[in-house]
């Protein structure tokens, strides 16, 4: 003990994690529960959100009246925006589990004051990705025919479909995501409960916290459930960016008939779920005062598992390449040549600097703990991820076996404004959420706040609960 | 114990009536708000009319001169398809697109529907009553004035009985005989073949030729006498090493020049040179030099040598000439001086064995003299009908100025062209398909036409008004004993009225239809000065009749504007066509607009680039530019004769080539309508063609090739799997012991056959007539007129501003429905020569054994069905196009729009095209897939007739709709199964091979290589 030495930037990747600018548990519940007050910006933000979404409703609306003639496809390029979009959100809703589960079996210590947020984000993701599917079919009120109900017709789905297997990976992952979110929430909302003073609210929030007591079973019971909730969690990260990836992989079409689609998918979703969780929280972290909860520490460590998983989509596309070369088959090299060289260049090219040549900068320790280029590469990964799928889907599509039937592809204004309307249905659901629950869980951050003891003062700076001292508000580097 | 149980309250019966009455009002109440559809039987049924069952009617086709037979399909009162009539001697069975779209004629939503009368300067509607009475009157006027010798009859051309009776009405009235204008025929050839041969249109045997050389004679592009003409030249190429090598000789490459062996690309003008090069390398009389027709032509000493070599060592060989240059009837004349020379006639060119469709036809310098007339005021009363010269003469020539002249002016047409929008009277005439009359199939056969349904609209057959205006004078009235047209027509029919009504069955009798008598009929061929392409411009402009369009009759039919022109494989739209040379020159890439100016007008319109031109000619096809003629040909393109001055050959015909142009690049640019993706099919085998000499030899795979699975190797001989083979490839390991259930010899026997397809590519030339006949059989939308396009901005239905209004928005998205396509693709000439090849491939779902799309579809709207269809169900899809993703072929099409909704701005069958609607197959609504069904409704219909008869199907029993019209007998339908169809036999040939067959696909469709006669070595 004698021999600690106060490390300048803890490995925080491990469970010995400290925030060293929380002294208390009466600060946690304060801090935390302030952010729910609504602000004019947030109203703002909110509205606005509405607003967008409220254009992407109406542009459906008017896409299901006269058809889907209005979108911009232009066979063969027979899938465009919405499928694009559906597998960017589905993405987008992969990070929230890793973090929130499978960082949590690694015991990642700095997951704890990010993973609400990124858990939030996910079911909001995965929320906004559902209803993709069903804007892009040619039917949408016949979308039920996709799931398997017993009917007098005896008519079933074709179980060999990718797209019932997407039914299922979606509704799952969206159950059990909203599952494993709610689940998290149970003390945090009691916490709020307990503090409420409106009665209405506090009937519902007693309802929702289930009667949380605090006592040490429930707390046993809590922290069963929670790991098994993670531990069913895992897989699902997994399977249902494959099954996703399985839309394309099992079709002929150049480009998509791969078998590293489905590690490649998951990386992908990865990847553009941790850019997710920048581009949400570090503006969240600036606007609610938390820096000291979501610390340059944390993000440092979040930047490396971005940087991680930009270098296995990197290494994908590489060897996609190398694949198309090595097979020998020409439409798969001609094809491959015009998504990188001919028609598409320039989709590709945004693709690849946004997704494999800008997180490179990860590799700088300065640029990882720069909140503002940070946030500004996480704009670039939404984009970049946004045109990979872009990249596989419509160069694909537009060039295939038949020469013939090559095309071109341009979205229309009601692409445009469902595109628009989606991001403004998933701010509308995130904002709200933000200020009715905690953003930060107020419970595990209390897990690594040292509790108050009657000795203040423990000798050779480290107090009886094994923790660091806390450092001084002060102290450089960690609250910029 | 007394019952009391319910006294009090409701009795069981009363409380089940309750209920009853209850759940009747509510499920009628709460049943539907949607509109309810009145079905309306006969109440009293006409005879042999069967709800739902076909009858079918033979009678002539009009729609050119050609006079093909046709049968029409009857259901319910209404003609649904037209079909060639196998007994018939013109066309065997066969019919062009052209004659399919005759119900979109017949249907026109914008035919007249009752008399017009020009009131304030606006033509209005009116009755019989009055219009007749009107008419009667002004003739009446006419006659007092003493100007009866003035008046001018314009009709359309066609052979019958009617141009006589018509000369007999105008004579009993002291009116000159009637003009019978055609636009598109070729005069001068067939004024050139009176001379030669005796007749104009001799027959000809191009099967029996070893060598055809045609001077621009465009006979497969829908032409005089397309029907026959392909059939003999898909007849003559299928003898594959025994057929005829083709050479084409021209400025540009038509469709029949995509179909030659090798094609001559010499100056407009100097066909003439060439001709008598070759007359005189056949030892004619007159012939020329190698040296001059080299010096004139462009086209090097040494090639000409070669072919006047070819043509000497051929024998029998074949000349056709059809060049549009001022002296046509020059080289028509050095042709039949050839075809003489060498021995021809009699062999390939048989006088002996004329074909009919010809009567006399003038041309636009017979308008002319009428504008002339008109413009001296000397007319003082003008009829047309049918023929439209205020459209299809050139501009310059002032038509509609001078019709404008005219003190009254009366139409007999149905529909609202440019020439009956300027008159001041229409007495609509009914369809050919609605009406009486006759045609000369050929000399001595002559076709009957019956209508083959009840008129739609408030029209009356020409025939039958006339001779209720001549009844109604009484000096004309004896001379007019019948009681309407048909009467006439059955008082001169040998036999009389029991052997007419005997004849129709058939839709022919031996027999002479009437002669007109009037002189001039036959108009001769004066002298033609030695071709001289008038003007100073860099480029020779050569104007074309459009392969699917002709001179414009066409336009106003949406099958016809949605079929791509077989050549540019452009729609809804003009072009000019550009060599790539020339492009570069004048810095215009594809869909920017060149201005093509000569001294007599000039044109604009987006450019094709395109390697069957000559650099120094540019070329415009005719048809397009409408400014009437209703919804579909109105304001779309431009009309090539804008450009044209009066200038005519020896027979009278308007010279298409006559004009040099400068061509400047204009400021604007419109995106080509067009169904082409890439132009080449970058050796994916797609459409596949040997030599000649390797048939002989038996080589009957390609060279090398990449390939997707199979790297390097080359094209396999026949089929790696027979077609029977089942949807899980099992067939091929013969060896397994279980084949599967839809192996058709499997003992369930549940699979009893397999539907398959044989296209044989050395047949097809790429007309595109099973298209269209796939469009009539299948209710296919077409998609391209202005208001089906996409919303630009949100706006309601009516705010044209709104939408994309280009024509052929849809098709600009690649949005075209056509489950059948002809894909032309070019081989060679890569830097720009004349020595490269067009194949023409018709593609259409092919019905795989071991389909991509059907594990896709996540509601099984689509699968295999046991007898090897690739299913689609239209009600089950929920759109989401998965299976079109997984389509190699690209052979599946989505409804994006409300195209078979009343209600929607996009309804592609505005009343009352929807009477053509085929009843056995459904409208598609919006949103989901559709694709080639195989004409399913075709194979359960003849099933279900075999199944009533207690019979099994008979081999060949019947066919798809593509295959029935097909002018060149390439598709071939039926059984692979069981070999006594045609189709198992030929999917066995050496030639056959399956599009994409290393994708384990397993089609159903087999093609069969095309076979070239490549010149030199060979």
């Amino acid at each position: 003990m004698a021999s600690f030495v106060e490390p300048l930037r803890p490995n925080i990747a491990s469970a010995d994690v400290a925030l060293p600018g929380v002294r208390d548990y009466e600060q946690v519940d304060d801090e935390i529960i302030a952010t729910l007050k609504p602000s004019a910006g947030w109203f703002g933000a909110l509205g606005v959100s509405i607003l967008l979404f409220l254009v992407g409703a109406a542009a459906w609306i008017y896409q299901i009246y006269w058809g889907l003639g209005n979108a911009g496809y232009a066979p063969p390029v027979m899938w465009g925006v919405y499928i694009i979009t559906f597998v960017f959100w589905v993405g987008i809703g992969h990070a929230g589990t890793l973090i929130s589960a499978i960082l949590f079996l690694f015991r990642a210590g700095f997951r704890t004051t990010i993973y609400r947020c990124a858990e939030a984000m996910t079911v909001f993701a995965v929320m906004t990705a559902g209803l993709f599917p069903i804007i892009h079919i040619g039917r949408p009120w016949k979308f039920f025919w996709l799931i398997p109900y017993p009917n007098w017709r005896m008519i079933w789905p074709n179980f060999k479909s990718p797209l019932v297997w997407d039914v299922f990976a979606i509704s799952t992952y969206l159950t059990v995501s909203a599952t494993f979110l709610y689940v998290g929430l149970i003390p945090d909302i009691a916490v709020l409960r307990d503090r409420e003073t409106n009665p209405m609210r506090k009937q519902i929030l007693a309802v929702l916290s289930l009667g949380w007591r605090n006592s040490e079973p429930e707390w046993r019971h809590f922290m069963k459930m929670y790991l098994f909730l993670a531990a069913f969690s895992t897989p699902l990260v997994l399977s249902v960016h494959s099954v996703v990836s399985f839309d394309f992989a099992m079709a002929l079409t150049p480009g998509w008939h791969a078998t590293i689609f489905a590690p490649y998918f998951v990386a992908g979703a990865i990847f553009s779920g941790v850019g997710m969780v920048f581009t949400i929280i570090i503006p969240i972290r600036r606007f609610f005062s938390l820096r000291h909860y979501v610390t340059i520490n944390h993000l440092d460590a979040a930047a490396k598992l971005c940087l991680f998983t930009s270098l296995i989509v990197g290494c994908a596309y590489l060897i996609e390449f190398w694949v198309a070369w090595y097979s020998g088959v020409a439409v798969e090299q001609e094809f491959f040549w015009n998504r990188v060289f001919g028609q598409w260049w320039w989709s590709a090219w945004i693709m690849l600097i946004c997704n494999m040549v800008l997180p490179l900068s990860l590799f700088s320790q300065q640029l990882r703990r720069n909140p503002t280029w940070l946030f500004i590469l996480s704009i670039f990964i939404n984009i970049g991820m946004w045109f990979e799928r872009f990249v596989i889907i419509v160069p694909s599509l537009s060039h295939e076996f038949e020469p013939w039937q090559w095309g071109h592809y341009a979205p229309s204004w009601v692409d445009v404004s469902i595109l628009i309307g989606s991001f403004g249905w998933f701010f509308m659901w995130f904002l709200l959420f933000i200020k009715q629950l905690p953003v930060i869980a107020i419970s595990e951050v209390k897990e690594i706040v040292p509790p108050k003891l009657r000795t203040h003062a423990a000798p050779h700076g480290v107090d009886v609960s094994g923790h660091h001292p806390p450092y001084g508000v002060a102290t450089p580097g960690e609250f910029d | 114990m007394s019952q009391s149980t319910g006294s009090a309250g409701v009795k069981r019966r009363e409380f089940l009536k309750v209920l009853g009455a209850a759940s009747a009002v509510t499920t009628t109440i709460g049943c539907s708000q949607e509109k309810v559809e009145k079905l309306i039987p006969y109440l009293v049924s006409p005879d042999q009319t069967v709800p739902g069952v076909s009858t079918y009617y033979s009678t002539t086709c009009r729609e050119c001169a050609t006079a093909c037979g046709v049968v029409a399909e009857v259901r319910d009162g209404r003609a649904i398809k037209l079909e060639g009539n196998p007994e018939h001697p013109v066309n065997h069975g066969a019919l062009c697109a052209r004659g399919q779209a005759a119900l979109q004629g017949l249907y026109n939503p914008d035919r007249y529907r009752s008399p017009m009368v020009r009131e304030g300067g606006k033509l209005v509607a009116t009755t019989w009553e009055k219009a007749i009475p009107l008419l009667s009157q002004k003739i009446g006027e006419v006659r007092s004035t003493g100007r009866a010798g003035n008046v001018a009859f314009i009709d359309q051309h066609a052979s019958g009985s009617f141009g006589a009776f018509l000369d007999q009405w105008l004579g009993a009235f002291g009116f000159p005989a009637h003009h019978q204008y055609d636009s598109s025929a070729d005069l001068a050839v067939r004024a050139a073949n009176s001379a030669a041969y005796g007749v104009a249109m001799p027959g000809i045997d191009m099967a029996a030729a070893t060598l055809v050389i045609s001077l621009g004679a465009d006979f497969l592009d829908g032409r005089d006498a397309g029907v026959p003409m392909q059939l003999t030249f898909a007849d003559a190429r299928a003898k594959l090493q025994h057929a005829p090598r083709f050479i084409y000789i021209g400025p540009r490459r038509s469709l029949t020049g995509l179909n030659a062996d090798e094609w001559i690309a010499c100056k407009p003008g100097s066909e003439d040179a060439i001709a008598r090069a070759l007359l005189g390398a056949v030892g004619g009389t007159g012939g020329g030099t190698i040296a001059e027709a080299a010096a004139a032509s462009g086209v090097t000493a040494a090639t000409l040598q070669r072919l006047a070599d070819e043509l000497k060592a051929a024998r029998p060989s074949l000349v056709l000439s059809g060049v549009s240059t001022p002296n046509a009837g020059v080289v028509a004349t050095i042709a039949a001086n050839i075809n003489k020379a060498a021995g021809n006639v009699g062999v390939t060119v048989k006088p002996g064995e004329p074909m009919g469709g010809y009567d006399g036809a003038v041309g636009a310098a017979q308008m002319g003299e009428i504008a002339k007339a008109a413009n001296a005021g000397s007319i003082p009363l003008l009829f047309v009908r049918g023929a439209n010269p205020a459209y299809d003469t050139p501009k310059s020539m002032q038509f509609s100025a001078a019709m404008a002249k005219v003190p009254y002016k009366v139409s007999f047409s149905c529909y609202p062209d440019e020439t009956t929008e300027l008159c001041d009277l229409v007495l609509p005439s009914d369809h050919a398909l609605e009406s009486w009359g006759d045609a000369e199939a050929k000399p001595g056969v002559i076709s009957l036409q019956q209508p083959v349904m009840d008129r739609i609209f408030d029209t009356r057959a020409t025939g039958d008004v006339l001779l209720q205006l001549a009844q109604g004078d009484p000096a004309t009235v004896a001379r007019f004993p019948w009681k309407s047209y048909r009467d006439f027509l059955v008082s001169r029919f040998p036999g009389g009225s029991a052997t007419f009504t005997q004849a129709l069955a058939s839709g022919m009798a031996n027999g002479a239809i009437a002669q007109r008598s009037a002189p001039g009929a036959r108009p001769a061929l004066s002298a033609e000065t030695p071709a001289t392409i008038a003007g100073d411009g860099e480029y020779f402009l050569v104007v074309y009749p459009h392969a699917v369009l002709s001179t414009g009759a066409g336009a106003n039919k949406p099958w016809l504007q949605e079929l791509p022109d077989p050549v540019a494989k452009i729609l809804w739209q003009s072009w000019v066509e550009l060599h790539p040379t020339t492009a570069s020159k004048l810095g215009v890439s594809a869909g920017d607009h060149v201005t093509v100016k000569t001294s007599t007008g000039s044109i604009t319109a987006p450019a094709f680039v395109y390697l069957g031109i000559r650099q120094d000619t540019v070329a415009v096809a005719l048809g397009q530019g409408h400014t009437a003629y209703g919804r579909y040909a109105k304001d779309i393109g431009i009309n090539a004769l804008d450009a044209l001055g009066a200038t005519w050959n020896g027979a009278g015909g308007v010279s298409l080539t006559q004009a040099r142009a400068t061509v400047t690049r204009g400021g604007d640019r419109s995106d080509l309508v067009t169904t082409e993706g890439s132009a080449r099919q970058h050796g994916r085998g797609i459409a596949q063609a040997m030599s000649v000499a390797d048939l002989v030899a038996g080589r009957f795979g390609e060279e090398a090739h990449h390939f997707p699975g199979d790297a390097d190797h080359s094209f396999l001989p026949g089929l790696r799997s027979p077609v029977a083979g089942d949807a899980q490839g099992d067939l091929v390991d013969s060896t397994a012991k279980d084949q599967g259930m839809y192996n058709p010899k499997h003992w369930s026997g549940m699979a009893k056959r397999r539907w398959a397809m044989t296209i044989d590519l050395a047949r097809c030339t790429g007309c595109s007539a099973c298209v269209t006949a796939c469009y009539a059989e299948n209710n296919i939308p077409t998609v391209g007129a202005r208001w089906q396009g996409r919303a630009l901005r949100p706006g309601s239905a009516s705010d044209d501003s709104a939408w994309d209004t280009r024509p052929g928005a849809n098709i600009l998205k690649g949005r075209e429905m056509s489950w059948l396509r002809i894909e032309r693709y070019f081989e060679g000439g890569e830097d720009g020569s004349t020595d490269f090849e067009a194949r023409f491939v018709p593609m259409m779902c092919q019905h795989c054994g071991n389909a991509p799309c059907e594990p896709v579809c996540p509601v099984y709207a689509t699968y295999h069905s046991p007898d090897g269809l690739n299913v689609q169900v239209y009600n089950r899809c929920v759109g989401t196009r998965y299976c079109s993703n997984g389509c190699p072929y690209k052979v599946r099409y989505f409804n994006w729009h409300g195209y078979g909704e009343p209600e929607r701005r996009q309804y592609a069958f505005p009343e009352p095209l929807h009477l053509q609607l085929n009843p056995d197959v459904t409208v598609r609504g919006k949103g989901v897939m559709e694709k080639c069904s195989f004409c399913v409704q075709r194979i359960r219909e003849a099933e279900n007739l075999a199944k009533l008869e207690g019979r099994e199907l008979k081999p060949d029993e019947f066919t798809t709709a593509c295959a029935q019209a097909c002018p060149s007998r390439a598709i071939v339908f039926g059984d692979a199964a069981d070999e006594n169809w045609s189709v198992a036999k030929l999917a066995l040939d050496a030639r056959a091979y399956h599009v994409f067959e290393e994708l384990s696909t397993y089609t159903a469709v087999v093609y069969l290589k095309r076979v070239n006669h490549p010149g030199g070595a060979n």
